[in-house]
């Protein structure tokens, strides 16, 4: 079963002379191990959006369904939160306990499991995310480095073997090298765990070369929905709203600009390079 | 998303009561508080009223301001008014029935309690909201100045001040998100007794003072970057300087004493 | 003696943090020009940012020299002169506003070198024009956005009137519109006003346009270049945790394919003229 955000609204302040309205009607659905981009820039309505996922936030009106779980519903919104592992931006903001072990032990431990299962997801997370699990019995959260708290943060998550992962910008702050491993992590975590993924990025290079399907938001309500070709199709409307567009595609136009013809949809570099070596040979 | 945090209750205006230099509100102030407590006659809170009701329009601050001051007050000041209703035992005994003896002097003694600390709560209350906490500050510093002389840390103290009331929207903000990723790990704020419920608080308590730190450290790094070596030789880019309002208001201020001890001594 | 030296002189410089086990820097030496727009770039940890903190005397060498314009930074009598000319924004936009109200938060370099009120108003007001802020001398540091906040902090440092602007990360933790416009402003500061800029980065995108990249790894410089000599080593570079842009990606796996002969060429635009020919042979 998944997800389903049915007419979702939401107001800040409401009834006060700073009302502002966050989310404007907005609906869509999240398949079994789906691989959901997230895109629109800062006050689009994204966080304000992943948190009404998990019922952290309650809408104005219209609902989300997590596997069926009424999540305005106070004690179906547990069981659906239950279902739904969420990274935010900061490792910061959610590490705390005095060892990593037992940092991602919370998540596992607060769902009221035995201690042996607490310690085998514990150590099965960490192991995911390529972190020692027997080092990280000593290590304090506070001595990893930059990219490997951003990990044991990811381990904490999935250590509650969520059906759905929704990550808040997973790869911010990151060296090139550190968000080539975080991605190729959530793409693995993905296939090993079989969950669905939510990723809100600001990288078009990085959503256009994993997600599936593209939502992107702007003032509250939802621009556009479509696969990446979809969304891809439409450089005009992106760049109108503010949006960065994948280089390929960039590099694409600037061709038909000069003449050439270009079909749509190459926004990955492989499907750039794929067809230029096939239109070299034809031309 | 906090956005609309106000700092203390200040609410921006533009008016006459809002331009007057900090120093000047903040003196004032204390003449006002002298005011409250040279008031020995009842009808003479008039006079306080009418003075609050003046600054308010002035400073065109909506009356509701004035109510909800007196909001954290709603328990104390019934119960203060019953206190001395109840337990003074004074003057003539007005009602006796069973345990409960009322004397006249309990009744004044009641109102005058109830009027000073509400017209104390609310004439404060205005300072507050036409002064912006930086301008208290700066305000304070100024007036504390002459405490340099016995090593008084004014400066610091005033700096302190300032970067606290910078960073309390900042660590609020944090303390939202850092709760929001606990809640997402199925942490549990609610249930259970006192001592679950602050065990509960602590995967927030601790991100949040890590985070203090490390905002404390980058912050004092950033300000030695910026040239700051501490109070000495340190020149402001807004000075505080009196004007003819600061002068108007000390002379209405002094009026309203006068007016005070006056219509005791003659009228009432 | 009328010896010239350069803007900033970095010689040798070792630097451990307090408990730490291993050496920050391990022996870096660069020097840079007045008028200079250099780009650094490292992976996390790789030591690009005690740079930026000894540049501006906040960090004294362990061993070896920092001079900036003749001036040692171990020299503490100096120390003020140095923080004048070299103006440093740092990563995380919160950690550098200090006051309450924007337009006092830019007067604070000013104030703290006891310049005369007059003179503070008028930088203030130049500085907030600078960075297009303006409009927001009024508000409230925490109701804007990263990118306006370090805004601010670029105005805040430019009313030091500083003749080296350091970016340490400035851009990591802002959106892409917010990023963009920083790097605007920056290049609108060098060019127009001759502002010697040294951005420390992990994108490589922002490095393109410099005049000089430093690469550093593992608390040394592993090789310094032009942008096109740098980004012609992408293996490298992805060797040390870095990588080349998008564009010189692309072009890089058109020559391994043989599509286009070796070049350099680094932006879209570039790329794009050197493709054409090959559609529109007939």
């Amino acid at each position: 079963m998944p997800i389903v955000v049915e007419k979702l609204s939401y107001t800040y302040m409401q009834n006060t002379a700073n009302a502002h309205t966050a989310l404007d009607d907005i609906s869509f659905t999240v398949g079994d191990s789906e691989f959901i981009g997230l895109i629109g820039h800062t006050g689009s309505g994204k966080s304000t959006l992943i948190q009404q996922l998990n019922g952290l936030m309650q809408p104005t009106s219209g609902r989300v369904l997590v596997d069926g779980y009424d999540m305005n519903d106070k004690k179906q919104r547990a069981k659906g939160r239950a279902l739904i592992g969420m990274a935010f931006q900061y490792p910061d903001y959610q590490l705390f306990d005095s060892t990593v072990f037992a940092d991602v032990s919370f998540g596992p431990r607060n769902m009221k499991l035995d201690e042996a299962e607490v310690k085998r997801l514990a150590a099965e997370a960490l192991e995911l995310v390529g972190l020692d699990p027997a080092e990280m019995m000593e290590k304090s959260p506070f001595e990893l480095s930059g990219g490997q708290k951003r990990r044991a943060a990811l381990a904490g998550i999935i250590a509650m073997r969520p059906k759905y992962l929704v990550l808040d910008e997973p790869m911010a702050g990151l060296d090139p090298g550190g968000r080539r491993d975080v991605l190729e992590l959530i793409a693995r975590l993905r296939a090993e765990l079989g969950c669905a993924v939510i990723m809100v990025s600001h990288s078009m290079d990085d959503i256009a070369r994993s997600a599936e399907r593209i939502i992107v938001l702007n003032n509250g309500r939802i621009r556009m929905i479509g696969t990446p070709e979809q969304v891809f199709a439409d450089t005009a409307e992106l760049t109108e709203i503010g949006l960065d567009v994948p280089k390929p595609m960039q590099l694409a136009a600037m061709l038909k600009q000069r003449g050439a013809a270009v079909p749509d949809g190459l926004y990955t570099e492989e499907s750039f390079i794929e067809w230029l070596g096939r239109a070299v040979k034809h031309a | 998303m906090l956005n609309d945090i106000t700092l203390g209750q200040y609410l921006p205006g533009n008016s006459a009561v809002h331009r007057l230099d900090p120093r000047t509100k903040i003196l004032l102030m204390i003449a006002y508080i002298v005011a409250i407590f040279l008031v020995e006659k009842m009808p003479a809170f008039i006079i306080i009223a009418a003075f609050i009701l003046a600054v308010t329009l002035t400073a065109r601050i909506p009356l509701n301001y004035l109510l909800k001051a007196l909001k954290p007050l709603r328990f104390i000041l019934p119960l203060m008014f019953l206190f001395n209703l109840l337990l003074v035992r004074k003057g003539n005994l007005l009602v006796d029935w069973w345990i409960i003896k009322i004397y006249d002097e309990g009744i004044k003694n009641a109102f005058f309690i109830v009027l000073r600390l509400s017209t104390l709560v609310v004439g404060t209350s205005l300072l507050t909201l036409t002064t912006t906490p930086i301008a208290l500050t700066d305000g304070l510093e100024k007036l504390m100045a002459p405490l340099k002389l016995i090593k008084f840390p004014v400066h610091e103290l005033a700096m302190m001040m300032t970067i606290a009331l910078r960073f309390i929207p900042t660590l609020i903000e944090e303390a939202d998100k850092i709760q929001k990723a606990q809640l997402a790990r199925g942490a549990d704020f609610e249930s259970g007794n006192v001592i679950k419920r602050a065990k509960a608080m602590l995967p927030v308590l601790i991100p949040l003072i890590v985070n203090s730190f490390r905002h404390a450290g980058e912050l004092a790094m950033a300000m030695e970057s910026r040239c700051y070596h501490g109070g000495e030789g340190r020149t402001r880019m807004r000075v505080l300087k009196l004007q003819w309002g600061d002068l108007a208001a000390a002379l209405i201020t002094g009026a309203l004493i006068a007016a005070i001890l006056l219509s005791q001594r003659f009228l009432f | 003696m009328d010896e010239r030296h350069s803007m900033i002189s970095v010689e040798n410089v070792k630097y451990t943090y307090d408990g730490a086990e291993t050496q920050a820097l391990r022996g870096v030496s660069f020097d840079i020009e007045r008028g200079e727009f250099v780009a650094i770039v490292g992976r996390n940890g790789s030591g690009k940012s005690t740079v930026a903190k000894l540049l501006n005397a906040l960090l004294i060498p362990e061993e070896g020299t920092v001079r900036i314009d003749g001036m040692d930074t171990i020299d503490e009598e100096r120390t003020l002169d140095i923080r004048k000319k070299v103006g440093v924004v740092f990563q995380n936009p919160d950690n550098q506003i200090v006051t309450t109200v924007v337009e006092e938060d830019v007067g604070f370099g000013p104030e703290n070198l006891g310049i005369p009120t007059e003179q503070i108003i008028r930088r203030v007001h130049d500085a907030l024009e600078a960075v297009d802020m303006l409009s927001y001398a009024k508000s409230a540091p925490h109701m804007l956005s990263g990118g306006q906040k370090q805004r601010i902090a670029i105005a805040g440092m430019l009313a030091i009137e500083p003749e080296v602007l350091v970016l340490d990360e400035a851009t990591a933790m802002l959106d892409p519109l917010g990023r963009k416009k920083i790097i605007d402003i920056v290049n609108e500061l060098h060019s127009k006003r001759g502002i010697t800029v040294i951005m420390i980065t992990q994108y490589m995108e922002e490095a393109v346009d410099a005049d000089r990249i430093i690469v550093m790894n593992d608390g040394l410089i592993d090789f310094t270049g032009s942008p096109r000599e740098v980004f012609a080593q992408g293996d490298r570079l992805r060797g040390i945790g870095l990588d080349v842009p998008v564009i010189v990606g692309i072009r890089d796996e058109l020559i391994a394919k043989g599509l286009i002969a070796p070049c350099d060429v680094l932006k879209a635009e570039e790329l794009a003229e050197l493709l054409c020919p090959l559609l529109l042979k007939n």
